[in-house]
């Protein structure tokens, strides 16, 4: 598909899954109402507890939805990219989250108002379909942080971690800094780069300041825990696969 | 609804998402929820499965599990009086990738997925409720996550004593050291340490595989935020 790989990512709201296997009638509703938005690194698109204004579909970005406690330690629960939607609890309910949403790989996106998605989920069936199941594969991917957080070493959950975000890119390579990924995982720096290190020598990936590049993909899968698989397999069965 | 056998048994609490339904509603449900006995250990759904029926316990309280590929498990959110096993019959793709098991011996009303899933097709409060109720069930997922990776042995002990208590019908629990190990996904020995420190506390009172509650307020203080987190999030959803 020569003219739409040449096409702008930013300027295309059916890179995102959920926007391209919306029914034409449906599209053509939300088209017009759909805003591109810039999602730079760090920008946080909701805090924990706030009313949610709007729904953000990730085209090129990844969004972290974090659980942040009273001292302000954090840990990132799922990560969000092309094939979702953020802001769930606006159709489940509840307008809030106790999550926060903050971009953790820089891109574009689109969004739409609340009341819009609001309508849609309760006026068009294909929607409210679309959207629970996304929810569903949601609810897999933080159940499986939650195991991992409990079993797997660092190393695995590194690799985990790594391949939930290559999915959600299209190359294979992530500006990332090890505070940032310390920060996800919810240990501490060192052991961050303790792990990258191994990673690096095994010639898994190729780590300099703020870059991490891919080198082996199967090797990665290979030393990564179950939990990568278990949630991949999930969102294949349940959410739409456009071809990209 | 006063006039209802289902709802009103005197011998068990409510289910509260039962009893969030509408009259009309409640009319239409009635006569296809049916009771059972649930017994501790039993399995009501296998991870992967797609389950038969949906339930609504009222005194049983159920486990979610997930487990790994080398046998370890976790406990992912704990179900009673406040909720019901099967979210993924509404929410699509029917099976979930954990397993549902029966932790306290009790009763619950059950319904056939199918009936379920042609319930909700005609009303939209009622599906509100449900969702509301899936999102209460994430944020408890999420929140076991987070408490995973931060909070010590005494603090999830704690914790998962308190959202046991919340559900049963008296001060006590059935949860021997192994129960309680393989909800948490430790070792048997950090349960039983954990379990002494609370006991000498005067905290708790362990006697042959129950647990008495003796205070409460401290309970709470010994467990992290996480399980007030979880109680306000969920009161907050499920106030309707």
């Amino acid at each position: 598909m020569p003219a739409q790989s040449l096409s702008n990512p930013a300027a295309d709201p059916r890179k995102n899954q959920l926007l391209a296997a919306l029914p034409r009638a449906e599209w053509q509703r939300w088209q017009p109402q759909l805003e591109a938005v810039e999602l730079p690194l760090g920008q946080v698109l909701y805090e924990s507890g706030s009313t949610l204004g709007h729904v953000y579909f990730p085209t090129t970005a990844i969004v972290s939805l974090l659980y942040v406690m009273q001292n302000g330690e954090s840990a990132e629960i799922a990560v969000v990219g092309r094939e979702g939607i953020v802001g769930v609890a606006l159709f489940m309910g509840g307008e809030s989250t106790p999550s926060r949403a903050v971009v953790q790989s820089a891109g574009h996106g689109f969004r739409l108002k609340a009341q819009a998605v609001k309508q849609e989920f309760e006026a068009s069936p294909a929607v409210m379909h679309l959207l629970l199941r996304y929810t569903q594969a949601l609810i897999t991917q933080m159940a499986q942080t939650a195991v991992c957080n409990r079993h797997h070493s660092l190393d695995q959950q590194l690799c985990r971690w790594l391949l939930l975000s290559l999915d959600r890119l299209s190359g294979s390579e992530l500006q990332m800094t090890q505070k940032l990924i310390a920060n996800m995982l919810g240990v501490r720096r060192e052991g961050v780069t303790e792990a990258a290190l191994k990673l690096q020598k095994a010639g898994l990936i190729q780590y300099s300041r703020g870059r991490i590049l891919a080198l082996d993909r199967p090797g990665l899968e290979q030393r990564s825990c179950e939990c990568y698989a278990v949630v991949k397999k999930e969102y294949d069965r349940l959410l739409p696969t456009t071809a990209l | 609804m006063n006039d209802h056998t289902v709802r009103d048994d005197a011998t068990s609490p409510p289910n509260q998402l039962l009893a969030a339904l509408q009259a009309d509603e409640w009319q239409r449900w009635a006569p296809y929820l049916e009771w059972v006995s649930l017994s501790a250990g039993q399995v009501l759904c296998e991870s992967g499965d797609t389950p038969a029926f949906v339930y609504f316990p009222t005194s049983a309280v159920v486990s979610l599990m997930s487990s790994t590929r080398d046998g370890g498990s976790a406990e992912l959110a704990v179900v009673g009086h406040d909720g019901m096993i099967g979210i993924a019959v509404f929410m699509g793709g029917n099976a979930m990738p954990s397993a549902a098991v029966v932790q306290a011996t009790g009763v619950a009303l059950r319904l056939s997925a199918s009936t379920l899933k042609s319930l909700l097709q005609r009303s939209v409060p009622t599906l509100q409720v449900l969702l509301r109720y899936a999102q209460a069930l994430m944020a408890q997922v999420a929140q076991t996550a987070l408490c995973n990776r931060y909070h010590s042995i005494d603090q999830q002990l704690s914790r998962r004593l308190l959202l046991g208590f919340d559900r049963s019908a008296d001060d006590a629990l059935s949860m021997t050291h192994e129960d309680a190990a393989r909800l948490l996904g430790v070792r048997r020995e950090g349960i039983t340490a954990a379990a002494q420190r609370l006991q000498q506390g005067g905290v708790i009172r362990y006697w042959r595989g129950r647990i008495r509650v003796l205070d409460r307020a401290r309970l709470e203080q010994r467990a992290c935020e996480c399980y007030a987190s979880v109680a306000n999030e969920q009161s907050r959803l499920l106030a309707c």
